[in-house]
């Protein structure tokens, strides 16, 4: 079942355009919504969630109009925008106990697990907290209601590398049941690698592909060779980068299998971003 | 609604507003225009709107399982709340007046229900100003409030200058019904059914108006929050 449906979602800045982006999110799964700086994730995020007015489309969630029941819809979502950086001179626990008023199905006990958990001190205010523990306070507040739905953009940012794992696991044990899902944006692509069942990607506005990881992965492959086979294999490549004993660039899976003076190696997520983000001008600057 | 109340109780009042709320004390100064007091509680009121903006509180409600138009409700009653405690406090310090300082005041209206009702009025004028200029946009807290500030003192210099004006007029023996009528009906404690009686109708208006007005503005900022992107 789907839990999240996005169609045709439009949103028109000056100099940027949320062109008709269209994914869905199954029930206990995550879905890693991948794109640089600037590519549309936080204006999707923020379109779905009705904080900013889309010029176009639909939202469903739970198979209802997200937008028409707002208030309903947002008590099944847990949203984290980053870090916590509201209320700076609040203690957390005053935030807390404010924040718990919204919701009938707030759960004291995982909520003062995960602050156990994440070593956050209620007692702290939030200017006290480093950018890390603000993601993890936030995590904490999304997490502490039962939510069906998470939403979290960048939530790994800022956090060590041990944070972030730990927060990995958390995020696979939320879906075990099958019934909570997490649509997750981030350009760390290496925690989606670890965790995600989907990915959506995003790139100027447009949603490039949407797919499952594997597939998503399978699409492509990591090519390299000498200097000059690439004027061979330029058209085939989707990116490369150049380099003193020839190149390494991206090339679609069929179009991998004919290229059989090349090594050929399986694409992990980052380089497909990373190449696909060079389609335009093919290849940047000698690295 | 209980939620939100919450919230604009525990995280968005600013200190400050306490003091700007003691200054009710202000009604116990010999000869001077008393509705000056209530600017200080409008702003306090900006204080608190300005807080809450240098504070991310529109994203962090904007997150939470409410919609627009019930924030700006509840940001509204808070509102009211803040003004009722005010014309409250005042109605003490009316009473309180009767002891600590009976006689005339010429620096504007007197300890009485106009006081009150003229207070309500300059509510409902701020109210009327402020919250739609500030919810066009949701963090221009400044240029909303200077623009109900401009129409606070309008209201303040029309109001009492007409009891100042009417009291002088008694004075120099003048007989203008109407400032007559004024002196001896509106701009006293009132002592006589008939006092009782004008300045009870003029009460009982002005609460109708503010309750409107305010109404009003709420609704107006409902509309024009509804078009804001929270970003």
């Amino acid at each position: 079942m789907k839990i999240l449906e996005i169609q045709n979602l439009r949103k028109q800045y000056p100099g940027f355009l949320l062109d008709n982006v269209s994914f869905d999110v199954e029930e206990g799964s995550i879905m890693g919504f991948i794109g640089r700086n600037g590519a549309g994730k936080t204006t999707t995020i923020k379109s779905v969630l009705n904080l900013v007015h889309a010029d176009g489309g639909t939202v469903r969630f739970l198979g209802k109009d997200l937008w028409a029941s707002e208030a309903a819809s947002k008590k099944q979502i847990g949203l984290v925008l980053g870090e916590f950086n509201y209320y700076k001179r609040k203690k957390l626990k005053a935030i807390a106990a404010v924040t718990k008023g919204f919701y009938e199905d707030w759960d004291d006990a995982a909520y003062e697990g995960l602050m156990k958990r994440f070593s956050l001190d209620p007692e702290k205010k939030i200017n006290e907290l480093s950018q890390g523990m603000r993601v993890k306070f936030a995590l904490a507040l999304a997490l502490s209601h039962r939510a069906r739905l998470l939403i979290l953009d960048e939530p790994t940012s800022g956090l060590d590398p041990v944070s972030r794992d730990e927060l990995l696991d958390i995020f696979r044990s939320i879906i075990e049941d099958g019934e909570h899902s997490i649509l997750f944006s981030t350009h760390i692509i290496s925690d989606l690698e670890k965790c995600a069942d989907y990915i959506t990607y995003i790139k100027g506005g447009k949603i490039l592909v949407s797919t499952d990881a594997d597939s998503f992965k399978g699409a492509y492959r990591l090519v390299s060779g000498e200097a000059e086979q690439l004027s061979r294999y330029r058209d085939r490549l989707i990116g490369f980068r150049g380099h003193a004993f020839g190149f390494t660039g991206l090339m679609r899976a069929e179009d991998a299998v004919r290229a059989e003076d090349l090594k050929v190696a399986p694409a992990d997520m980052e380089s497909i971003m990373i190449y696909t983000e060079k389609e335009d001008g093919h290849e940047s600057a000698a690295e | 609604m209980k939620a939100l109340l919450n919230k604009e109780f525990k995280l968005c009042l600013h200190p400050t507003i306490f003091i700007y709320l003691a200054l009710v004390l202000m009604l116990l100064i010999p000869s001077y225009p008393y509705l000056v007091s209530c600017f200080f509680v409008c702003n306090a009121i900006f204080f608190v709107f300005q807080n809450a903006r240098e504070n991310g509180d529109s994203m962090y409600t904007a997150m939470l399982p409410v919609s627009k138009t019930q924030t700006v409700k509840a940001r509204g009653l808070f509102v009211v709340i803040v003004q009722m405690i005010d014309i409250v406090l005042m109605a003490g310090m009316c009473a309180l007046s009767l002891v600590a300082m009976p006689g005339f005041n010429s620096g504007g209206t007197d300890h009485s229900l106009t006081l009150l009702a003229f207070a309500l009025i300059l509510f409902t004028i701020f109210n009327l100003i402020f919250l739609p200029s500030f919810y066009k946009n949701g963090y221009k807290a400044g240029t909303a409030f200077i623009k109900g500030a401009i129409g606070v003192w309008i209201w303040i210099v029309v109001a009492e200058g007409l009891m100042i004006a009417s009291g002088a007029m008694m004075m120099n023996g003048a007989n203008v019904p109407f400032f007559r009528f004024l002196a001896e009906k509106l701009d006293c404690f009132p002592k006589t059914s008939e006092a009782w009686t004008a300045q009870g109708i003029l009460f009982g208006t002005a609460a109708v108006i503010y309750a409107l007005g305010t109404w009003l503005a709420v609704r107006l900022s409902v509309k024009h929050y509804e078009r804001v992107d929270v970003q």
